[in-house]
């Protein structure tokens, strides 16, 4: 929103000790973020009245002319498109070295081969409206060569304010608002805004009385006012009107709906006026289904039962608080206004606006609940102002009030002692009382304990309904920044430790910094595309209702499709590498985490997952393994082993020979796999890839689960050490084979696996698996013999149940 | 015997001086010093000896295996060395290089800040990413038609409830956590809360849909605007140095009242003055207030007893910050030449 400066001085005499920017900084300081200062003048810098001389035809191209220009000092050469450009006009003449509002630099350049040494500007242009049909031609009383700020008396300064530092203020979109809080924070004196206002009117009787107006929706129209009247001539502003309206960064229309802006900026209270001869009547209801009707934008709105219309008894003619119709619109001959100053319910404006897509610096006002006090001083407002720009007008029906407001005062206790431990420290009665007088509250009896604080009109309708509202009142005016800080006094507790938090973070570190991985952060939402590509169904996924894209509208059920991204997005940076991430899956059925206040209602379930990624190795999916056994040694102890087992199901994207489950103390806690040569080629990937997801939950749990880990002293008796290999046939798997060797005689402590072999030293379909034994007892040496005979049995044990023989070569 | 042991140790030791690579040495070493060598087996006639002899030849056959073994290993050294493989080296050379991995410089800050509040004695806390309505926004005083949600343009999950209403969201901020955290551990209570959480906004170098947050609350007995301003003074000296000062401003959150912004003095310039700082000298970093007490009561929690305070700041701006980082898409783009560099 910008504010002027010179509009706020119409309400607070501002003494020249206090400059603009001590005016910025206090607002931020104090009420609302001032974003910037922009001096009107400023912007016109190398911008003077020119007169155009000649004008001639471009050589080169057609719709150019090529001009000369006086600027007094010297006679400028300037090529212009403008289709209005003629000699003797007094124009706008933007200089070498200006930089416009709209942010173009002028530089001496040629346009077709022509040297233009400036330019003459359109209204656009010059920030000053949007019109970009021609150049902008100047009044006769222009003065060759004086600054453009000058012809336009721009000596105003604009603040430029955070709108969105103001979503809870509703009474501080326009001027006056403003001006009340820099009257508060500098302690000036405000000019009541009931001077501004011309009260002696004389309305028809209510049986004089013509205008009909009806309110049916009453509870989301507690307000409506409206009154005719006639003899009017619409036309162009005067300039103060026209240059209040740039100030504010409105395009000037005609007089009429400048005003209705006008007093919308001076005061809040958005106006509309219709046409008298296209409405003889005004009833506000709801509209019905389906209704439409065509707003001034010229579009056709399809309307619902839950949004608020005016009508003229049969069609709609404004939609309420957001924007007046195309039938009822003013123009050049309209002679007579039905206007109109309402109240609108919040919710419901809001809530037309959002559906439509249709923000409007009415509807923008209205859902932030407007002060229903407002309805008649604008309405007064406007008939005063009305006078002075057509001195003829008339009125020509009664003021009509349909008023359903509360009109109770309300008040909010505020107990000083209360406020002094809230705050932390005491701020005098005297001080409370200055500020909240200062902006409006009223306090009956100053000498209580308990404050009685009387709520001003424009605060009351959602703002400040609590004491802690009104704490906050005091405390930003006294100045956050005069407080002192003091830090809470605690007895001494052990928090909770986060155990999940602490595992995450050991599981980060050894994924990173032992296993070479880098942690991937991933989007939670993946697309069909993507998905497709993986071989991945997702018929079961959870969707967005209003994605960015198409390219992202699922919540993803696994990390694999964004690890897969990863891996491809950095196959030209990098050959061999690996990501990790840690990331929530998101699923339709419902979890554990209570949904909102009733019973037994819970959020979808939600998976905490742990990813994992390699490329470029030899043999990826080894490698991952490997990286999945060397984590769960170091999360869980070393003695842990990662268990590969094979899997039911093959997930899409996986080759069914290269994928396994992932198990550890025997509990199943993800999958394994490499990717299948299809998704390598459905996704452009230059080499394979293997990746792995665990469930990270379990993990967590499993890990909390274990007993702590002690120390084992070293057997006092030596090991025997024994190799064996032996070949079987390739269905016999690892798993199986190490486990029936485990197990076979107590003495076994461990047996390692040191090398697979399959090739051409092997008939077909077999392999040869080749293991260190360690045989050890821990109360006596070992023989050879002993060990020999334990061995022996084995190979025959294993010989009779997996038909492995031993390797020969 | 000696006289036998004696001409292996001759035999190995000519046959040594011959030896020209680490294939010979190999061959060498099988051929005297394996468990089935010659040296083995000629001290495997030890045992037919008796008395005297036998400890005497013993003794020498210890001596001799153990020069044997120690010239053989001399040898292997040589041959192995850097030396003998580059005739002139080069010590200047670097080792190979191993992989590297990173962690994401999220993380990084993260874990910064969880364990300077844990050192506070602030629990650490995590809340779902796919949340309600009613935790995101209702329970934190942001009813259905309130203008505050314009602030933050939500994703919503295409699932409607029994009143035909979407009411399941990619969380907005981590605040829901809040009420959460005061409903499972009631009064007093102190944590922070990092997260991801989602905006429905287009993206580029400064706007992304999927950010994280990090805030804190601390509830008990009489906690006042002064605790607050205390509080988010430690904050600032701890992230950006013991010089840091605080400078507050009003700012409107539903969740808090009064709601502040609160600023630092810039950690590049000193608050002189720099581009970081668009020339201010100032940060805006931190979103603060005293808790809301509808939100208290959401989270079961009497306001007239109890009174909270609340602090929060986005992730990825601090780590941009500490970083220089230009394009807030790169922490979430998976970009090794970017993650290489954490």
């Amino acid at each position: 929103m910008y504010i002027s400066l010179n509009w706020l001085k119409d309400y607070v005499k501002i003494p020249s000790k206090i400059k603009p920017e001590d005016i910025a900084t206090e607002l931020t300081n104090h009420t609302v973020e001032v974003e910037g200062l922009v001096n009107s003048a400023a912007q016109f810098n190398n911008v003077v009245v020119g007169k155009v001389l000649e004008v001639s035809k471009h050589p080169n191209a057609d719709r150019l002319r090529l001009t000369v220009v006086d600027v007094k000092k010297k006679k400028l050469n300037i090529v212009c498109g403008a289709p209005n450009v003629a000699a003797g006009q007094l124009v706008a003449v933007a200089m070498i070295g200006a930089v416009l509002p709209n942010g173009l630099e002028i530089k001496e350049s040629l346009i077709r081969g022509e040297k233009s040494e400036g330019m003459i500007c359109a209204e656009d242009e010059l920030g000053l409206g949007k019109n970009h049909e021609g150049i902008m031609v100047l009044r006769d009383s222009a003065k060759i060569g004086e600054s453009f700020a000058k012809y336009l008396k721009a000596d105003d300064i604009i603040l430029e304010i955070d709108n969105k530092s103001l979503s809870n203020r509703p009474d501080l979109l326009n001027h006056y608002g403003l001006a009340r809080e820099l009257a508060a924070i500098f302690s000036l004196a405000l000019k009541p805004y009931e001077k501004m206002l011309d009260r002696k009117w004389k309305f028809l009787s209510d049986k004089e009385n013509k205008l009909e107006v009806k309110v049916s929706a009453l509870d989301a129209c507690p307000r409506y006012m409206a009154v005719a009247v006639s003899n009017i001539e619409v036309k162009e502003s005067p300039a103060w009107l026209k240059e209040r309206l740039v100030a504010a960064n409105q395009r000037p229309i005609n007089n009429i709906v400048d005003l209705t802006n006008y007093v919308m900026f001076d005061c809040g209270q958005p106006m509309h006026a219709f046409d008298a001869a296209k409405i003889k009547k005004i009833v506000v209801r709801r509209a019905d289904k389906g209704e439409t009707i065509e707003t001034l934008d010229e579009k056709e709105r399809v309307l619902s039962s839950d949004d608020l219309v005016i009508t003229d008894g049969h069609q709609a003619v404004a939609i309420a608080g957001v924007m007046g119709g195309h039938n009822s619109e003013i123009n050049a001959e309209t002679t007579g206004l039905v206007l109109e100053s309402a109240n609108f319910l919040a919710g419901s404006v809001r809530k037309t606006s959002q559906k439509l897509g249709l923000r409007t610096e009415a509807s923008v006002r209205f859902e932030k609940a407007l002060d229903p006090a407002l309805t008649e001083q604008a309405m007064f407002r406007f008939l005063t102002l009305l006078k002075e720009i057509c001195p003829k007008m008339e009125i020509v029906s009664a003021l009509i009030d349909i008023d359903n407001t509360d009109k109770n005062k309300l008040t909010v206790d505020l107990d000083l002692d209360w406020l002094k431990n809230k705050i932390g420290q005491e701020i005098p009665r005297e001080e409370v009382i200055n500020i909240l007088e200062k902006l409006g509250f009223t306090i009956e009896d100053q000498k209580s304990a308990v404050l009685k604080v009387a709520v001003p009109s424009w605060r009351a309708t959602k703002d400040v309904s609590s004491k802690e509202d009104v704490a906050e009142e005091v405390l930003r005016l006294y100045g956050y920044n005069n407080i002192e800080s003091r830090l809470p006094v605690f007895t001494m507790d052990l928090p909770e430790v986060n155990e999940e938090r602490k595992i995450e973070r050991k599981i980060k570190n050894i994924l990173s910094l032992k296993n070479s991985l880098n942690e991937a952060y991933n989007y939670s939402f993946v697309g069909e595309d993507q998905l497709k590509k993986m071989n991945i169904d997702f018929f079961n996924y959870l969707k967005l209702a209003n994605p960015l894209s198409g390219i992202q509208n699922l919540l993803r059920q696994s990390l694999a499709p964004g690890l897969a991204s990863n891996i491809k997005a950095n196959q030209f940076k990098s050959e061999r590498f690996g990501f990790f991430e840690i990331g929530s899956a998101f699923f339709k059925n419902p979890g554990n985490i209570r949904k909102d206040e009733t019973e037994g209602n819970f959020l979808p379930y939600q998976e905490k997952r742990l990813g994992l990624a390699v490329t470029g190795e030899e043999d990826n999916f080894g490698q991952l393994k490997s990286i999945i056994d060397s984590l769960f040694k170091n999360i869980f102890n070393q003695h842990t082993e990662a268990e590969f087992s094979i899997i039911d199901g093959t997930p899409g994207w996986a080759d069914k020979y290269a994928i396994a489950k992932v198990l550890v103390f025997g509990q199943e806690i993800g999958i394994v796999g490499s990717l299948s040569q299809e998704v390598i080629n459905n996704m452009n990937l230059k080499r394979g890839a293997a990746l792995a997801e665990l469930n990270f939950n379990k993990l967590v749990e499993l890990v909390l689960g274990q007993p702590s880990f002690h120390f084992a002293e070293a057997p006092k008796y030596p090991p025997v050490m024994r190799d064996v290999a032996f070949v079987v046939e390739n269905k016999i798997l690892y798993n199986d084979l190490r486990r029936e060797m485990s197990r076979f005689n107590p003495l076994i402590r461990s047996v390692e696996l040191f090398d697979v072999y399959i090739g051409n030293k092997l008939e077909g379909g077999k392999k040869s698996l080749a293991f260190h034994l360690s045989y050890q007892s821990e109360d006596r040496t070992l023989t050879a013999g002993e060990v020999d005979k334990i061995q022996t049995d084995l190979v025959a044990h294993l010989a009779q149940k997996f038909e492995v023989r031993l390797r020969d070569f | 015997m000696k006289n036998k042991l004696n001409e292996l140790r001759e035999e190995f030791l000519a046959q040594l001086a011959q030896v020209q690579n680490n294939e010979h040495l190999r061959d060498l070493e099988l051929k005297f010093l394996s468990r089935k060598g010659r040296l083995s087996e000629a001290m495997s006639g030890l045992k037919d000896l008796s008395g005297e002899l036998r400890k005497e030849a013993g003794e020498l056959a210890n001596n001799i295996k153990n020069e044997l073994q120690g010239k053989f290993n001399d040898m292997s050294s040589t041959l192995n060395s850097f030396v003998a493989k580059n005739n002139e080296a080069d010590v200047t050379l670097p080792g190979a290089s191993l992989p590297q991995g990173h962690l994401n410089p999220i993380t990084l800050v993260q874990n910064e800040l969880e364990d300077i509040f844990s050192s506070l004695g602030f629990m650490i806390l995590d809340g779902p990413e796919l949340e309600s309505d009613y935790y995101n926004f209702t329970a934190l005083n942001v009813p259905a038609d309130h203008p505050a949600r314009d602030m933050q343009d939500t994703f919503y999950v295409d699932y409607k409830n029994k009143d035909g209403q979407y009411d399941l969201l990619m969380r907005t901020q981590t605040s829901p956590v809040q009420i959460r955290a005061m409903q499972k551990y009631g009064a007093p209570l102190k944590a922070l809360i990092p997260g991801r959480c989602f905006r429905n906004e287009s993206t580029d170098a400064r706007h992304e849909h999927t950010f994280y947050q990090v805030e804190g609350i601390v509830i008990g007995k009489d906690i006042n605007f002064a605790n607050l301003k205390s509080f988010l003074e430690i904050v600032g000296q701890k992230l950006f140095g013991p010089n840091t000062k605080l400078r507050m401003r009003p700012k409107f959150f539903p969740f808090v009242e009064p709601g502040n912004n609160g600023e630092y003095t810039c950690f590049l310039c000193q608050g002189q003055g720099c581009r970081v700082c668009k020339n201010t000298g100032w940060l805006e970093i931190v979103g603060a207030g005293l808790i809301h007490p509808d939100v208290l009561r959401a989270g079961g929690i009497d306001p007239e007893i109890y009174s909270g305070l609340a602090f929060g700041f986005g992730l990825n701006r601090l780590a941009m910050l500490k970083y220089n980082i230009n394009d807030v898409r790169l922490f979430n783009s998976g970009d090794l030449k970017f993650l290489e560099q954490f």
